[in-house]
């Protein structure tokens, strides 16, 4: 008896909060407009590449998930603890560093490292205001998503949701140059966070994955070109880039071929390629590579 | 009991707060993707219906990396005419994977995806035989 009692409870309290719950939704119809159909490539904008470019850039996720597959323990020390996001005045600095603990906050979300992220997200709400971006950042949600550890998925979600609403904001409005810093903040992070970790648990899949960023580099220094001139610290940054990208130039990534397969496992499709990519890349290569990305997120670090 | 109405209560409080600053349609796609998987992106495709069915029209690009296995939900919103269906391609523009046999006429609501070439792919989304409707395409990574 008390356990249906128990019971009627949840559910009243579930249906009052989603009865809640559907008018802030429908406020917030999220769907694009009809027909809303990206263009072909010879047709499109540079606002529209920049999109395309902008999400082919890997999530740091992907970075923090591929740690815990190889079974690299969390270190603290990796992250961006230094930055103080009062003493980012500029919106240079404001986005970039936006992009930088976005990235730590994939890799602190994927450890379930939650308890730890709030000092971050108090950062990150801090900084996107200072770019009035806040609104896109439902701070309260996702604190609470961190201190009850329940819901990872929900996490991860709100998360990553926000970034991409606050990115796509900023293009929207003009202010794509902000966008371009976040993003490349964001891929700055995760590079260190993968160079760092491969110093240390030394792994040829790591290995892999730190020699392909090749395959996306050429986007983000796209990305960042028509700044490029718009001021000394932009200049600085794409400088830096293209260092990176030269660190990268003698590395090769070579294709095999083969046609996919696909089976069919209680009801659901799973394919499985057959054509493979293959990095080529020496040790000295790698410690060009290390070296130049430590170099550089830790100079962009400090002037902050 | 007890161990029953809590996994209940834990459950209902994550689809709480995850339901109250997204929209439904999405919530839903990504939860439905299983507890095996963590998010990554998603798109939400709305198209009306297609003069003559053939090219899928909804075109975006991501990159996806080896060693990586990868799912892909497709949900459709209720009063859709048409089911969402995708189509993956490689840099040489070769089908990799699509979620629609034409043989069979069989759709499928997830793909999984084992990648082992690196690269940019392009995803193609649109709702079958050209028909009008609206859903959500959410990527996750397989654990």
């Amino acid at each position: 008896m008390k356990g249906t009692a128990f019971l009627f409870m949840i559910l009243i309290t579930f249906t009052c909060l989603t009865c809640r719950n559907r008018s802030n939704s429908d406020s917030q119809f999220v769907f694009p407009e009809e027909d809303t159909i990206p263009l072909d490539e010879a047709e499109k904008l540079s606002t529209e590449a920049i999109e395309e470019i902008a999400k082919n850039i890997s999530s740091p996720v992907e970075i923090a998930n591929l740690l815990q597959t190889l079974a690299v323990p969390f270190s603290p020390e990796y992250l961006a603890s230094s930055v103080d996001p009062n003493r980012q005045t500029t919106s240079f600095d404001k986005a970039f560093t936006l992009g930088i603990l976005g990235a730590d906050l994939g890799y602190l979300n994927m450890y379930e490292k939650t308890g730890s992220s709030i000092d971050i997200l108090s950062s990150i709400r801090k900084l996107a205001e200072g770019i009035k971006v806040g609104q896109f950042f439902d701070f309260e949600t996702i604190k609470r998503l961190s201190l009850s550890k329940s819901n990872l998925d929900s996490l991860l979600f709100m998360s990553i949701d926000s970034y991409t609403q606050i990115d796509k904001y900023l293009r929207d409005n003009d202010r794509g140059q902000l966008s371009a810093l976040m993003i490349i903040g964001v891929w700055i992070e995760g590079q260190y966070l993968a160079t760092q970790v491969m110093t240390e648990y030394p792994d040829p899949v790591l290995r892999d994955r730190i020699g392909e960023q090749k395959i996306i580099l050429n986007d983000l220094i796209l990305l960042a070109n028509p700044y490029c001139n718009r001021d000394p610290e932009f200049g600085e940054l794409c400088r830096d880039l293209q260092e990176i990208k030269q660190s990268y130039r003698d590395v090769k990534i070579t294709y095999t071929l083969g046609e996919p397969v696909s089976r069919e496992v209680d009801g659901a499709l799973i394919v499985e390629q057959t054509e493979t990519s293959v990095v080529e890349m020496t040790d000295d290569q790698l410690k060009d590579i290390i070296e130049i990305t430590e170099s550089v997120r830790n100079k962009l670090i400090a002037n902050n | 009991m007890k161990k029953y109405l809590i996994t209940l209560f834990l459950l209902t409080a994550g689809m709480i707060a995850f339901g109250q600053s997204t929209d439904p349609l999405v919530a839903q796609c990504v939860m439905n993707a299983g507890p095996n998987t963590k998010y990554l992106k998603d798109f939400r495709i709305q198209l009306g219906k297609a003069q003559a069915p053939g090219e899928f029209r909804y075109k975006t690009q991501m990159s996806l990396w080896k060693n990586t296995r990868y799912k892909f939900s497709l949900c459709t919103a209720e009063g859709s005419e048409g089911e969402l269906v995708l189509t993956i391609k490689n840099d040489a523009n070769q089908v990799v994977l699509s979620s629609f046999d034409s043989n069979t006429g069989k759709t499928y609501k997830s793909v999984e995806l084992v990648c082992n070439r690196s690269g940019i792919y392009q995803l193609n989304y649109d709702f079958k035989d050209g028909l009008q409707g609206s859903g959500v395409g959410v990527v996750s990574m397989v654990k």
